[in-house]
């Protein structure tokens, strides 16, 4: 009868040793065997990747002609409007640095872009990330900014050989330093709650209660500057809906996300960089 | 043993692969499937104690890496899954797909609301993040119950080609 009894809690006798023992193994050994794992993952999950490209590839090689006629005609187009923003883009960069140099003001902190592209998607209730293609190879590191055509992506969370984990800014618990386009009062938002079949959402606090927003009239949502990972004038999203929070000093609300930023197949790294130091 | 724990952590890390790209698919919608139970269900029914576990545990850690949780929790769900339903097998023709299917999909159920009070916070949105963690495991389950025969047959064959037979390895309980 005894034997019976211990033979039926020796599987949870055997649970609460490796249990224990998990408990006191080394977070350096664990953090080696996370490392170990997701390497393994890696190559499989990045050839995956390359064969949707490919698939891509073959997908457009069968579009006509006169596709291919169309879209050159709107890359001229697209080309010439950026000659002309790039042009203008020069001409304020020297006019801040002549600015600059007037003010004796400290030089901007610089970025790098580099495009990536996108692995995995991972979009649960429980979090929300991406996988891109590149990693400590070409020189991301943890907590650049990432973004897209339609404003942040998130920041990176883990930097690998080859790949990088992203977390999006509609991850709960992700906090952004965020302002309302055309005003400068910092705003603190929140990565939300991303109910099914239909575009991310986030929330945010700390809105003047002087700000008026409905569904019909939302206002876009930037990133500050402030909190040193994110450069100031990026989309977030846009504010649909505020009301008076409890403690009745600010406003509170809901941010609707990009419905684009399920879908991405491209991502850029704003990696920080480094400014040599000043020669004495 | 050691050939068998192999095996089948190939084969999980098969599942991890397939389950990414499907993922990565049903991104778009917003939608997500988790198939945990599939890592603990074969081998806690087939195999003896002590294959099955390392099994489930290895599956469990490659789940860990990839996720933005303590490196553990995965692995550690897992073994708890493995060790309850190794303790009840015997109440059932364990041999038969369905019952296999079916504890794959009770051994998800409570995986899923495991992980699921350890990431909802319970805050003033927890009932709308309870709908959205509510679909998710609607379509992980109608996943798990397409796919786990198929899982199980590959787990069944590659242990097979490897010259294991699973009735001498499921004999020694321990």
């Amino acid at each position: 009868m005894s034997a019976k009894r211990f033979d039926q809690a020796h599987p949870f006798l055997t649970l609460a040793l490796v249990f224990a023992a998990w408990l006191v193994v080394p977070t350096a050994v664990k953090r080696v065997l996370r490392a170990g794992f997701f390497e393994m993952q890696a190559p499989v999950e990045a050839s995956a990747s390359y064969i949707r490209d490919l698939q891509e590839f073959w997908s457009l090689k069968t579009r006509s002609k006169n596709d291919l006629i169309e879209a050159g005609r709107d890359l001229i187009h697209l080309n010439a409007a950026y000659e002309v923003r790039l042009q203008q883009d020069a001409d304020l960069r020297a006019q801040l640095e002549r600015l600059g140099r007037l003010l004796n003001l400290p030089a901007p902190e610089g970025y790098r872009a580099e495009a990536a592209r996108v692995v995995r998607r991972d979009f649960s209730g429980w979090w929300q990330q991406l996988v891109i293609r590149k990693g400590s190879n070409y020189g991301l590191t943890v907590g650049a900014p990432v973004i897209y055509a339609g404003g942040v992506v998130g920041r990176i969370r883990e930097v690998h050989a080859y790949t990088s984990v992203v977390e999006l800014i509609s991850s709960p618990g992700v906090r952004i330093a965020a302002c309302l386009e055309g005003d400068t009062r910092p705003i603190s938002y929140q990565g939300g709650i991303n109910p099914t079949l239909s575009p991310a959402r986030g929330e945010v606090e700390y809105v003047p209660v002087d700000v008026f927003v409905s569904p019909s009239a939302p206002r876009r949502l930037v990133t500050s500057g402030l909190g040193g990972v994110f450069p100031g004038g990026l989309t977030i999203g846009s504010l649909t809906n505020v009301e008076p929070s409890s403690d009745g000093l600010f406003k509170s609300g809901g941010v609707q996300l990009d419905a684009d930023l399920s879908d991405l197949s491209e991502v850029t790294v704003l990696v920080p960089e480094e400014t040599p130091p000043a020669a004495n | 043993m050691k050939l068998r724990v192999f095996i089948l952590s190939l084969a999980s890390l098969l599942l991890v692969v397939l389950l990414g790209q499907l993922n990565h698919y049903l991104g778009p919608w917003q939608l997500h499937a988790w198939c945990g139970g599939l890592f603990v269900a074969f081998a806690a029914l087939r195999l003896d104690f002590r294959t099955g576990a390392a099994a489930a545990f290895i599956g469990g850690l490659l789940l860990d890496a990839g996720s933005p949780v303590t490196f553990g929790t995965h692995a550690l769900l897992f073994l708890a899954a493995h060790a309850a339903i190794f303790n009840v097998r015997a109440r059932a023709p364990r041999d038969e797909t369905i019952v296999g299917v079916i504890a794959a999909l009770l051994a998800n159920l409570g995986l899923f609301l495991a992980l699921s009070f350890l990431r909802v916070d319970l805050g003033p949105d927890s009932g709308e993040a309870w709908m959205r963690d509510f679909a998710d495991l609607l379509v992980s389950q109608l996943v798990l119950a397409l796919i786990a025969p198929w899982f199980f047959a590959v787990q069944a064959n590659l242990l097979r080609m490897s010259g294991t037979h699973i009735r001498d390895a499921s004999r020694g309980a321990f």
